[in-house]
């Protein structure tokens, strides 16, 4: 077997000094550095308390001594009136939960995030608009008011929606944090007691057995066989044996102490409990996490630069007229509110609510490809990651121990992995084969849990120790009915596998009824079983074992071993019947019976593989631009080989010890640059600088880190995050919680996650199925380019609203287009169709191009804003006002008489206002016509966006080649609009405080040549810009 | 901030200005280089700008081109649509507007509280001296005065006269004070012109004033109407458009108030009775009728 580097393993586990040093900010390179070295004086009484525990020595100290300090008796365990004075001491022993935010700081954060604050300052702005108009009229119109109302109301909505929405999944993720309250069996007042979990107090004496939780950090007193799963904390998928003799100086590798929240997979143990809730290692962890700071997500940011460009362009043009009013001789307060009003147009009102809803439906349908997202936001930021950085146990791999490869007949067969093993391969039809599986079959101890007939034999509950389990699947799957085999081959000795024969052994009759003798079989450590033998087994013949055989099997073990596999040999021997008679008794005390010159049969290597996903989703990535990392805390070998299998480390590329074996050189001769992967173990990185850290993850491709403490994975987060990469962890263990929460996106697993994880994650994997990031991250690029789609529809029409204001104070026409009405197509007919831009199938494949660059793929560009603004924003206005020209020169306003007619228009004691006709107009009727004029307006925008959103469809293909009709959303989008624009008209067109009015049904399809220009423009920009990529024309107009 | 603390005169700044626009040395246009743009030509902010133009050019072009369509399909003499125009609003002279609608109020005894008022109405019927009505006909037919063709010089259609005189005791040739010096006021009332609107099928419309609150037991208004009866002669209509009847002026009734009860605010109401007049919506308060406050003190 491999021999573990447990040398290298060093966790260091300073919980305090990390935040500490997180909370002095980015002081660089002592950064969770040389934590051991330099012990401040803490004024905080808690983080004293915590820093102690650093130097845990209760696994060196002897039971009496520990008796001493804990004031207890390991027969007699503590008396019941010292456990309560200790429990109401230490408190209960559980963790402390994360701070829980209060629900109304949950909700308020969804009113303040950059969208909301833009729209609020619109809404104050209009009430202070209105309160300068009341002040200079008291009779002045509600509008501003109004206007700050709604935009007050868009706010609020739309934050209970997004808290609606936060709150589901976060209630879908309470559903997971439901645990049957634990129990523990403690020793109190010289009684067995079973007690709830939470009550245990430090020196306790508690037992535990195989299936057990272990309740609090406990000192193993006493072992029978016991193992432990410690795979949550620190990433070993294999089962660690415990003893209660110390065995290494540091609590984390001694095997005499059992960690809170590990699992006891088989033995009993006694124990004593040396510490509770928060003081427990993994309870240190957890509140390692809760003091790493949340980074803000992706898309926030581009929603912040997008509000600046929006604030830059509303206060620039609302300054710029504010000048020209104040020259044109306007009053001051006129002007200002003219600026107010500029300002406040430029706001999206609708597009809050738009984003708000089109990432939750993204949410929804991550959700249905078992992505569940925690924070609506993080649902585009796997879109830009660039980064994975994915633990291996349970993440990459299954997290069970399974047949990988088998040597017998001097050939190495390769074993199926997958999670179902249907697919066995290798030659079954050898003898030897035959002899190996019945070893295999019968010198197992695992048995499967009965009544599960029904479940399929990779899922049955098997009681006993990983690698039997992994044996009887393995032999069940092929040989069918393993309990049958056995009782057929009635067992009538056995000795178990103990650490000092490092073999186990059985003697079972045959059940040849002609063959009377008995069958001895064995397995266990490969060079040992090989020590005990002196032939082998090749094709069914047994031949002696020679040097040459004796190499091919060191050869094939070392090949094994060099896998990261855990290797088994197996022997076997047929007792002479003259010797043994049936009515042998064995006896293995004295071990009357032959344990030499065995016949060799096989070896046998089982690993916890990877997933049968990983390996395409990792493919995947990627072509899609995506570096992944494996950080774990295995062995580095254990690690690489994984990494190797599911495509973390390419086929053909080489660490640079692989190239200085290959070569036979030292490794410091092999130039750097060859080699594309690189191993690292956490003692490595312990010595690195940052710069270095940076400059290994920018020179390799394919890194593997290993045996890594969970500081150290925040190190690696932090130093991918300096590459400017958006970084993506996934992870299940308690020990990956505080790289999960430093991410960018932290991903947890939702069946093999631990809680802790679970909590400090944005996105949790609801099958475990590492493919499924994949999934995130397509329709998380995807929703980034709708997104962008969506802003850009939105942003177009901002102009055609804007313009009537703009012309109404320069040119003085009547008011084309009122304040109510804008938002009518802001809040009403806009909203479906930007949503249902959220429906739109990608262009191209997004998973061939590389991740966004973080600062230089914006979601709002300039050439974004400059071509809805300028070009299709500009043509919708010129449309509209055509539409709005149309209904005036009809009604008799021919557009001549129009300019500077405002003042006069607007003047209430004007009541005989003559028209191009001579016709008189009162102010009411002149009113009315305003208001056709508006619904004319919005007719013109509404029939012109109907263009805009066939247009925002694609961004560089024809519509023709997107497909028409593929997105049906977009066609309800815009029969939403077309319909809610006739409710407006013809069924609230004589409410007179909704400014409707029943338009001539012709005055419809004025705009409808404007609205086929647009597209035809947009067609031709399309079509220049995928003839000329890189032309001045792409570059402008691409956006 | 240190670019505005740094000391340079204007002369170097002008030069940097110069620099920043056209940057001979790099080839920096407006702080950009022009050849990142290259690729087809060596000018390309040249093209972009130019492009632009073309852009903002045929937009414009294509406007005007709407404008002018539109423009050729509207008639010159009738306007398309009238939806806005069922009925006609009513106006008063003098027009004096408070907080909310007319509201006129004088002082009898104080001659120059009804100065402006006297002065409004002067300038308003000095439109209807016999000089300025000399281009229209007279007209004495009692029946609607259609005219199919453009009989009237410069392919224009007549106007009929109507000159202040015919308002009689309140045409101001009278008594200059129109009334208010003895505290019974006279207001001229305006019907708003409505292209081929036709008030009534056969009678004349009609002015009927009251007052808004009429309680039962109080003295009904005494209103002595010009020209008598208070009538708009119907061959004013049909109104054919300022192109086809240049000179049209609209009739007008002028309305005597007599027993206008003394320092108390009064509401008034003038109606327009014809069959085509309607006087009920209720948002337009000068549809078919018009209002006003009226308060005389003694």
């Amino acid at each position: 077997m491999v021999k573990k580097t447990l040398e290298i393993y060093s966790v260091e586990l300073s919980g305090t000094k990390d935040i500490d040093q997180t909370d002095k900010g980015d002081d660089g390179k002592e950064k969770y550095r040389g934590l051991k070295n330099c012990f401040e004086p803490k004024k905080n009484h808690q983080k004293e308390e915590l820093k102690k525990e650093l130097d845990l020595d209760d696994h060196k100290l002897s039971i009496k001594e520990l008796e001493k300090k804990y004031g207890t008796n390991i027969i007699t365990g503590l008396s019941s009136t010292q456990a309560t004075e200790l429990l109401a001491q230490n408190g209960p022993n559980a963790l402390t939960p994360p701070k829980e935010t209060p629900e109304i700081i949950k909700f308020l954060k969804q009113m303040v995030g950059g969208f909301s604050i833009l729209l609020w300052i619109g809404a104050i702005l209009c009430w202070i608009a209105y309160g300068i108009q009341y002040s200079m009229n008291k009779s002045s119109s509600l509008d501003n008011a109004y206007l700050g109302c709604v935009l007050a109301l868009v706010v609020i909505l739309t934050g209970i929606f997004a808290y609606y929405q936060e709150a589901k999944s976060t209630n879908i993720m309470a559903t997971f944090n439901k645990m049957i309250p634990q129990q523990a069996l403690v020793i109190r007042d010289s009684e067995k007691k079973t007690i709830p979990a939470e009550q245990l107090v430090v020196g306790d004496i508690v037992e535990i057995k195989g299936g057990d939780r272990i309740p609090a950090d406990i000192r193993l007193l006493s072992v029978q066989g016991c193992k432990v799963d410690n795979s949550s904390l620190t990433g070993e998928s294999e089962p660690q044996a415990r003893s209660s003799e110390c065995t290494h100086d540091n609590a984390l590798e001694t095997k005499n102490i059992g960690f809170y929240s590990t699992t006891c997979l088989e033995g009993t143990a006694t124990g004593m409990v040396i510490n509770t809730g928060d003081r427990t290692i993994i309870g240190q962890i957890a509140s390692l996490a809760s003091g790493v700071g949340n980074e803000k997500t992706p898309i926030a940011i581009e929603i912040e630069h997008f509000v600046h460009i929006v604030g830059g362009v509303a206060i620039s043009i609302g300054i710029l007229f504010f000048i020209i009013a104040v020259s044109l001789k306007y009053h001051v307060l006129d002007s200002i509110i003219f600026l107010i009003g500029i300002i406040v147009a430029n706001v999206p009102e609708g597009l809050l609510a738009t984003v708000t809803v089109t990432l939750s439906l993204t949410a929804k349908r991550m959700a249905k490809k078992n992505c569940l997202v925690k924070n609506l936001e993080a649902v585009e930021t796997l879109g830009s990651t660039s980064i994975i950085c994915s633990d291996k146990t349970g993440t990459l791999t299954q997290n069970r121990m399974t047949v990988a490869h088998l040597w017998f007949d001097n050939q190495i067969f390769i074993a199926d992995t997958s999670e179902d093993h249907s697919n066995q391969v290798f030659d079954q039809s050898s003898g030897t084969w035959a002899s190996l599986s019945k070893i295999m079959t019968l010198c197992n101890r695992a048995e499967f849990r009965p009544g599960q007939e029904s479940v399929p034999i990779m899922k049955r509950v098997v009681v006993g120790d990983a690698s039997e389990t992994a044996l009887l699947k393995f032999s069940e799957v092929i040989l069918g009915d393993v309990m049958e085999i056995r009782k057929r081959n009635h067992k009538v000795a056995e000795i178990p596998f103990n650490s000092t024969n490092k073999f186990q052994l059985s003697i079972h009759k045959t059940d040849d009824p002609n063959d009377k003798r008995f069958l001895l079989v064995m397995k266990g450590a490969p060079e040992r079983i090989l020590e005990k033998c002196s032939t082998i087994m090749v094709n069914g013949q047994e031949q002696p074992l020679d040097k040459s055989t004796a190499e091919a099997f060191h050869t094939a073990y070392m090949e094994l071993g060099g896998l990261g596999e855990r290797v088994l040999g197996f022997c076997h021997l047929y007792l002479p019947a003259d010797e043994f008679p049936e009515s042998y008794s064995f006896d293995v005390d004295t071990m009357n019976f032959p344990t030499s010159n065995l016949c060799f049969v096989g070896l046998l290597s089982m690993i916890d593989p990877p997933r049968s996903t990983v390996p395409d989703a990792v493919t995947k990535c990627r072509s899609a631009g995506i570096k992944v990392i494996m950080v774990t805390g295995d062995h580095p070998i254990t690690a690489k080989a994984i990494a190797k299998s599911v495509g973390i480390i390419s086929a053909n590329s080489e660490t640079v010890e692989d190239i200085a074996k290959r070569l036979h050189i030292a490794v410091e001769q092999v130039n750097k640059r060859d080699a594309k992967a690189a191993v690292v173990t956490g003692t490595e990185l312990k010595d690195m600088s940052p710069e270095q850290l940076d400059e290994l993850l920018t020179n390799y491709s394919e890194i593997v880190f290993a045996r890594t403490s969970p500081q150290q994975k925040l190190i690696i987060v932090e130093g991918c995050q300096r590459q400017n990469a958006v970084v993506a962890v996934t992870g299940d263990g308690v020990n990956d919680s505080p790289a999960l929460k430093k991410a960018d996106i932290g991903i947890a697993m939702g069946i093999a996650g631990s809680d802790a994880a679970k909590n400090a994650a944005d996105m949790v994997l609801l099958d475990d199925n590492f493919a499924s990031i994949v999934t995130g991250v397509e329709e998380g690029r995807l929703i980034f380019d709708n997104l962008k789609k969506t802003i850009a529809y939105t942003l177009t029409k901002n102009i055609a609203e804007l313009c009537p204001f703009l012309i109404y104070i320069i040119v003085g026409l009547p008011l084309p287009i009122g304040t109510i009405t804008i938002l009518f197509i802001d809040l009403g007919t806009d909203i479906i169709p930007s949503i249902a831009l959220a429906y739109e199938k990608a262009e191209s494949d997004i998973m061939n191009r590389k991740p966004r660059h973080k600062k230089k793929d914006r979601l709002v560009n300039q050439q974004l804003a400059v071509y809805s603004y300028l070009h299709i924003g500009l043509m919708q206005a010129v449309g509209a006002f055509v539409v709005y020209f149309t209904v005036y020169a009809q009604e008799g306003f021919k557009p001549s008489i129009l300019a500077d007619l405002r003042v006069e228009w607007e003047n209430g004691n004007v009541n005989d206002l003559e028209d191009t006709y001579g016709q008189q107009w009162t102010w009411y009727q002149r009113k009315y016509l305003e208001w056709t004029g508006y619904t004319a307006f919005f007719v013109g925008i509404m029939v012109q966006q109907i263009a805009d959103v066939l247009i925002r469809k694609t961004r560089r293909n024809s519509i023709f080649q997107q497909g028409l009709f593929r997105n049906k959303v977009i066609w309800l989008g815009i029969a939403s609009q077309i319909i809610i624009a006739l409710i407006l008209s013809y069924g609230l067109g004589s409410v007179t405080a909704l400014n409707f009015t029943m338009l001539r049904p012709q005055y419809w399809f004025v705009a409808v040549p404007y609205a086929i220009l647009i597209w035809v423009y947009d067609e031709v920009r399309k079509l220049f810009i995928r003839l000329y990529p890189g032309s001045w024309w792409d570059k402008n107009m691409y956006y | 901030m240190a670019a505005l603390q740094e000391k340079k005169s204007c002369s170097q700044r002008m030069e940097e200005f110069q620099r920043y626009c056209w940057n001979p040395d790099t080839g920096q246009m407006l702080g950009r280089t022009l050849s990142r743009f290259t690729l087809h030509t060596p000018l390309p902010a040249v093209w972009i700008s130019l492009y632009y133009v073309a852009f903002y050019v045929v937009m414009t072009a294509i406007f005007a081109l709407c404008i002018y369509t539109l423009m050729c399909t509207l008639d010159p003499y009738t306007p398309d649509y009238q939806d806005q125009l069922k009925s006609p609003g009513v106006t008063l002279r003098p027009d004096v507007y408070g907080d909310k609608g007319l509201d006129i109020s004088y002082n009898v005894s104080d001659n120059r509280t009804w100065v402006d008022l006297v002065h409004t109405l002067h300038t308003f019927l000095a439109g209807y001296s016999p000089e300025s009505q000399q281009d229209s006909i007279n007209c004495t037919s009692e029946k609607y005065f259609f005219q199919e063709k453009f009989m009237a010089p410069n392919h224009t259609k007549f106007s009929c006269k109507f000159t202040a005189d015919m308002l009689q005791n309140c045409s101001g040739l009278v008594d200059p004070n129109f009334g208010f010096a003895e505290g019974r006021p006279c207001f001229v009332i305006k019907m708003n012109r409505i292209v081929k609107f036709l008030p009534s099928n056969s009678t004349a419309p009609r002015v009927d004033c009251a007052f808004l609150d009429q309680q039962k037991d109080a003295q009904p208004l005494q209103v002595e109407y010009f020209p008598p009866n208070g009538t708009f002669s119907l061959h004013y209509f049909p109104y054919y458009g300022s192109k086809a009847q240049p000179h049209y002026s609209n009739p007008l009734v002028a309305v005597k108030l007599l027993n206008v009860p003394r320092n108390t605010e009064v509401l008034i109401v003038c109606k327009i009775l014809a069959d085509h007049v309607t006087f009920d919506n209720p948002h337009d308060p000068y549809e078919g009728k018009v209002e006003f406050k009226l308060k005389i003190q003694q």
